[in-house]
Formats: C-alpha cells, structure tokens, sequence
C-alpha cells in the first residue's frame, strides 16, 4: 500500500512537471509578415528608365535636383555622416534593415494587404435595422472609411502597383542620367549590410517607394496616416544605415515619390470610385431594369436587409486597359427555372449535402471573405512570393504588381458591369431552404467575383512567370470552383467568370508587351 | 454503517465528476473538477445531453444579437466512463458528439465527434474529523481531436480543436450535515489549432495556417447539500473561466480560435438516486452565462443518466 501509494505521488508529480515543461516550452511564435531574405537581384534592368509608364506621360515629368559631384565637399560630408551613422547601429536597427531588405515594394505590397484585410468588415446593422456607410469625410466616425471590400481593395492595390511602377521608372531613368555610385562604392571601407548591385544609387529607389506607397496608402487608408509615416520613416533610415545610400539619395528618392504620387492620385479622385455606391432609388432602378429585361432580380438576404448591394456603380470606374465593358460582358444566364438552371442548382444541392473534407479546404482556403486581404490580395501574396522565387528587383516588382493589380481592378470593373446588369439571384435566394459554408456576399451572382479576378490574375502571372502557368491556372480553376463548393455561386457563374478574367487580362497583357520591359 | 457511508460517497463522487463534466462545455465538453474518488475497481458509465442555446453574443465587449444566426443551438451527447484504479487514484474518459445550428440565416451548421478526453485524479490529502472532512485533489487531463471538424467556423465550429493540457487543484469541506463547499482551479494549457487558409488577421497579419488557441484558467465554487434520504443532492455554482490572451472579435466580423474567450456563469443541479435499481441515477442541471467576451451569452440545459457498478469484487 505505502510502495503503491508512492507510485501514484511520484506519477502524478511526473505529469506535472511534464505539462508544466510544455507550457513552457510551447512559446507560439507565429510569423506576422513574410519571411525572406535579401538576395541578389536576377537581373538590374539598366534600361528600366526607357520602359513606358502607365500613367505618367514623361519620365521627367517630377524633376529631381542635380546631385552634388563626386568630389565636392558636400558628397563628402555626406559620405562623413553615413559612415557615422552606420558606425553607431545597433542590432535593433540591423533587423529593420534586413525587414525592408533591398526590395521594399514586397513590404509595401505587405504593408497593403494588412490594411485591406484590417479594413475588410462590412458595416453592422443599426438597432433602429438601418445601416450607415463609411464617410469618407469622416473616415475615423464608425463604421470606419474604407470599407476595404474586394472592388476597394483591388483598387488600392492599383493604385500601389502604377504609382510604384511609374516612380520606379523615373528613379531608374535619374540613376543612369546620374550614375552616382553607391556608398560602398564611392567609399570603400562603408559596411553595407544587403547585397550589392550595380545599379546607380541617386535617386533611392527604397525612398522613391517609401514615398509614393505611404501616400498612396494614406489616401486609400486615411486613418493610417501615422502609421504609414511611421513605416516610411523606418524604411528610410534602414536605407541610410544599409550601406547603400547618402542622405540626399534619400531626400531627391522621397521627393520623387511624393511628386508621382500626387499625380497618380488626381486620376484616383475622378476615376468614379466616389460615386460607386449608388444611394437606393439608382440601385432601384438598377433592380428593375434587370427585372423588366430579363424576368429576375436579386435581393439581398441578410436581415435586417441591407437596402443597396456593394457598389452598384463599379462598373463604371474608368478601367485601366479594358477599351469596352460591354464587349467582355459574358452572354446572359441561364433563365431561373429552366433547365440548365435546374442542373446548377441541383448540383449546389448534392454538394451541399455531401461536402468533403476537401471541399472545404477548398472553399475556406479561397473563402477570402471579411478580415481578409480580399481575392486580389490573396493573388498579391502569389505575386510577392514569385517575385522572390525569381529575384526580381524593385523595378521589375513593381512591373508585376502594377500590371497584375490592373488587370485584376479591370476584372472587377467588368464583372461587377456584369452583375448589377444581369442583377441576377444568389442560390440562397432562388433555391429554396439552401444552405453553405460561405456568408453570401451583398451583391448578385453572375458572374463569379473570385472567378474573374482570378483568371485575370493568373494570365498576367502566366505572361510574366512562364514557368508558373500550370500552377497558377490551377489556382484560378480551383478558386472558381470554391465557390461552388462554398454554395454562393452556381457552376455558371464561376465558368463565365474566367472567361471574363481571361479576356479583360488580354487588354493588360497587349500594353505590358508594348512596355519595353520585355 | 461503513458500507452505505461508501455508497453515498460514490454517488457524489460520480455525481461531481459528471456535473464538472457539464460545466465548461462552451469550449470543451470535459473538465473533471470534482471532489471525491471513486473505489478501486467501481465503474461507472455516463451518458450525457447538454443543450445550449444563445441568443446574444459578445463581439469583444459589446452585447449584441444577430439577426442572421437567430438563436444558435448546440446540442452535446457525451458518453462517458469512469474508472477507480484505486481508491486515491481514478481515470475517466469521454467522446463527446456535438451539432450545432442556427434558427435563422444561410450558413449551415457542424456536426461530428469532438475531442476524446482522458482524466486521471488524485487524492493526495484528506483530514476526517468528527465535525465534516477536509480534502484535496489534483487533477491532470488531456484531450486531442478526433474527427477532421474546422474550429475556423464560428460560431458553429464543433469545438477548439486543439490539444488540451489541464491541470487542476481541488479543495472540498464537508459538513457532517452532508452541506459541502467546493472550490477550483485550473491551468488550460491549449495548443495550437490548423486553419484552412494560410492567412488571418488577428490584431494584424499571420502568414500561417496555425491559430494560437489561447489557454485559460478557470475557477469555480460550489455549495451543495443531500436532501430526502440522500436521495436527492442539490448544488449550486459559480464558475470563471478566463483567457490568458488573445483578440477580440471586431465589429461584425466572425470569431476566430484566436479570440480571448471569457464568460462568467452560475448553475443549479439536481441528482436523483431511485431506490428502485442500485447503481443508476438521473441527473438535471441548468447553466446561465453572466457575463462574458467573444462567446455566446448560452443558456444551457443538461440531463444525463449513470450506472455504477464493481467491476471486480472489493478486496479488503
């Protein structure tokens, strides 16, 4: 009795310390951004200041100041204070360096992605069973400017990509007119803490991009001001510390930036974004105009029932390479009740009923809803990971991120052209009792968002990253199908909605391959 | 004398174990916080139904209803069995069976088995005075998922679905009068749970699959007391069950794993031993949520039936 009574103490004693041990041993760090290191760029592209810019009409439309000669005081002294600066880092520092690394634009695509996922929750209902609408002249009045849903998202992530790509040309175009040399090269015994290359160092293109994201940024995230200031600034001192670059690469890179951005941005204010969520008698007559063309109409389900779906008017946002909405705009669907109908919608049903574990992989891995960097976002991240596949520089990151994220905002432009013409019924609305694994979006079914964003995507990846075709075709094919397996999109939707994607991305990839980048 | 002291005593050992079984079903259908042990050799088999409803949740702090859910019901079938190794040293498992639906919206509901839990229990100290007794308890469990559900679907998700170390530290007086208090306290070590996307934002990005489930303590305190012959027992409780981190739900967004899962509730429980067949009972209990943090404010009614019985003969 006493020998097993020990027993028991000295198990019971074991135990403790076991979980106590994997208490302290389980420390959950989950990583908050993505992991990669500094490379060596593939290729420079010292031709880049030749590429065409999107937006800009001339590469010297933003003058920068003529930088100071190699051999005057005010170089040296420069030289002088960077060498002074990087002598004093401290390890804290030397992590913010290898963080921005020498390819920013993936940070700030980053940086992008986190606030459109922060920004992605659709307004809550009032007690009174109203709703109230972001303000954008008072972005911090709840619900809070933006609602970053997908047609916002897609947009902001545009606008990113031209600005970066058009500011990114210019720096590449001062730095060969330049050609003043990086620090560690005008000054041998300079520590530089990311790989070397031979591109110019006048202007900065890390501040070119500092500068154009944070304002781009702060005018698609207003109330980020501070933080984007903040991020800004933190990148511009890893540039000073890195080895790479004087203070004044960084101030004519910073004033660069500023100046595309502001001119980049003047398109944004009259682009239609602004009228894009249309007050409720437009989204009525909207309504009945499906309904009197085609004998349907869609109907938000929520309760209370939110009165106007998301952003009626985005299709009428200029687009940036698509000549004629009309011309991409799939055939009209299947009539509600007809045959063809039917077969879609039983096929909602026996998934619905019969769901695999893989299907709900599937679903949820696309599912890309609220709290969520949206579909563009998602294809952001494969873009940002291929970039680091292929050792892309600045530049040529940025080429993917403009044309992409073009491609991609002329998608949801078509497709919601789409959906609010044909207005058609969501299958929660048009099958009786039918129920999913996805929340139903507030806007019609025809066609598939996802579907068209994706294959609009997966095209210019396709143009830009060959050898990822296979793959990134599967993607879009497998996010067209999620929907179906998520019960908020019939067969149709998605199998128009690639189609559409296919063919917007077409008018993107005909401008790229005219770019000189190629 | 001897003999019945020990029937009764099994009666609330078994009564305790599986009203602690009922008691943080929110999150896990298991947690033996009970005060007693079972005999060497005595099994006992449970089988129990939980149902739970809310009508209201907290998103974060704030209290609030949603048309789009409804009510969201969630019914638990938990069998259960316990086991006396020996008299100071008990195991007890269970397999719990969850569905959960809304009355109102287009998501569908779960259904499936849960997570398998496995308890071992300990006395390592007891003070008998002629006046009541006094004792303690340690208590060490493990639970780990058995079926493929999503816990990355709330408010319907089945469970957690994470691997569950719990630890618990159990004192109980009883009064001679059969009027006993009971208090606890436990350390929840969670684990990790698997999304079905590669990134979620929680108080910022995460380039993972992996949600940190936040672990919790939890607390609680109950008086009971046997009534008609000791036929009837009666308890009354106040349990606490607090996150040691995590995020809040934002405004109109869905809850996720990663949320700090707080709830303050009281219950009520009955237990009737028939005379009739030795070794069953029945047992009812009621469940209210006070207060609480990005979890629903449920209102849960239980039931279940046991039957207790010697395995092998007693040894003396």
């Amino acid at each position: 009795m006493i020998i097993n009574s020990h027993f028991y103490k000295s198990t019971i004693v074991l135990i403790m310390f076991a979980i106590i041990m994997i208490t302290q041993g389980c420390e959950k760090d989950l990583p908050r951004f993505v992991a990669f290191e500094p490379y060596s760029f593939s290729n420079v592209d010292n031709n880049g200041g030749t590429w065409k810019q999107v937006h800009m009409t001339n590469v010297e439309q933003i003058k920068i100041d003529i930088p100071a000669a190699p051999d005057s005081d005010v170089y040296k002294n420069e030289i002088a204070s960077a060498k002074a600066a990087i002598s004093s880092m401290t390890t804290d520092d030397e992590e913010i360096i290898q963080y921005w690394g020498n390819n920013p634009i993936i940070r700030w695509n980053e940086i992008a992605r986190e606030l459109a996922a922060k920004y992605n929750l659709i307004p809550p209902p009032n007690a009174d069973g109203t709703y109230t609408l972001p303000d954008p002249a008072n972005p911090g009045k709840f619900p809070y400017f933006p609602f970053a849903h997908p047609p916002y998202a897609s947009r902001a992530y545009a606008y990113l990509g031209v600005a970066q790509f058009d500011a990114l040309i210019a720096a590449w175009h001062y730095k060969y007119k330049f050609a003043r040399p990086a620090l560690y090269k005008s000054d041998a015994t300079v520590k530089q803490s990311l790989p070397t290359s031979d591109t110019p160092s006048y202007p900065s293109d890390g501040a070119v991009i500092a500068a154009v994201s944070r304002e781009i940024l702060s005018a698609m995230f207003p109330l980020e001001k501070e933080y984007l200031k903040e991020k800004a600034e933190e990148s511009k001192e890893a540039l000073l510390l890195s080895g790479l670059h004087v203070q004044s690469d960084i101030v004519a890179g910073d004033s660069l930036g500023r100046g595309i951005a502001k001119v980049v941005l003047q398109r944004a204010a009259g682009d239609g974004m602004k009228s894009a969520q249309t007050p409720k008698p437009i989204s009525d007559s909207i309504k009945n105009a499906a309904f009197i063309r085609f004998g349907w109409k869609w109907t938000n389900q929520e309760t209370p029932e939110r009165p106007v779906g998301l952003t009626p008017f985005f299709g009428k946002v200029k687009t940036w390479s698509v000549p004629d909405l009309v011309a991409v705009r799939p055939p009209v669907p299947p009539a509600i009740g007809s045959s063809e109908f039917i077969k879609a919608a039983d096929e909602l049903k026996n998934i619905a009923k019969n769901l695999t574990t893989d299907q709900r992989k599937i679903a949820n891995w696309w599912s890309d809803g609220f709290n969520t960097t949206t579909p563009p976002g998602h294809w952001n991240k494969f873009a940002s990971d291929n970039i680091i596949k292929y050792k892309y520089n600045p530049l040529r990151s940025a080429r993917v991120f403009a044309y992409m994220n073009m491609a991609i905002q002329d998608a949801g432009i078509s497709c919601w052209e789409t959906k609010y013409y044909y207005h058609y019924p969501r299958p929660i609305e048009a099958i009786p009792g039918f129920k999913g694994i996805l929340g139903t979006p507030n806007f019609p079914s025809y066609t598939s968002g996802h579907s068209t964003f994706s294959a609009a995507a997966a095209a210019i990846l396709s143009y830009i990253f060959p050898n990822e075709k296979r793959q990134v075709d599967e993607w879009a094919i497998e996010a067209a199908e999620s929907r179906i397996y998520g019960g908020i999109h019939y067969r149709f939707d998605s199998e128009a909605g690639l189609e559409q994607g296919r063919k917007v991305a077409a008018f993107t990839i005909t401008k790229a391959m005219a770019d000189g980048a190629n | 004398m001897h003999i019945k002291f020990k029937t009764l005593k099994n009666k609330i050992i078994i009564f305790l174990v599986l009203t602690a079984l009922f008691q943080t079903a929110i999150l896990k259908a298991q947690t033996p916080s009970d005060a007693l042990m079972m005999e060497k050799n005595e099994l006992c088999i449970a089988l129990i139904y939980q149902n739970d409803k809310w009508d209201e949740y907290w998103e974060g702090t704030l209290l609030r209803d949603n048309q789009n859910i409804g009510v969201l019901t969630r019914n638990t079938f938990m069998p259960m069995l316990a086991y006396g190794v020996t008299k100071k040293f008990n195991i007890m498992t269970s397999l719990p069976y969850v569905e959960t639906e809304a009355s109102r919206g287009q998501m569908v509901g779960a259904s499936g088995l849960q997570d398998f839990g496995i308890f071992i229990k300990y006395q390592p100290y007891e003070l008998k005075k002629e006046s009541g007794s006094l004792s303690t308890f340690i208590s060490g469990g493990f639970s780990l998922p058995v079926s493929p559900y999503l816990s990355d679907y709330m408010p319907f998700s089945l469970g957690l679905r994470t691997q569950e170390f719990s630890l618990r530290g159990i004192i109980k007086y009883e009064h001679k009068s059969g009027i006993y208090l009971r208090g606890s306290y436990a350390y929840l070590h969670r684990t990790t749970t698997e999304a079905e996307r590669d990134y979620y934002y929680a108080d910022g990005s995460h380039y993972t699959t992996t949600m940190d489930v936040p672990s919790a303590s939890t607390a609680d305190l109950a008086l009971g007391c046997w009534l008609l012959n000791k036929s009837i027992q009666l308890e009354a409780g106040y349990i606490q069950q607090s996150a040691f981190s995590g995020d809040d739900i934002r405004r109109q967004n869905a809850g996720q794993p990663t949320n700090k899962m707080d709830m303050t509730s009281g219950n009520a429980r009955l237990r009737y031993f028939p005379n009739l067949i030795k070794g069953l009972s029945f047992m009812a209990g009621y469940s209210e949520v006070f207060s609480g943090r990005n979890i629903g404010k449920s209102t849960i009614i239980s039931g279940g039936i046991t039957y207790q019985f010697m395995l092998k003969k007693a040894q003396s």
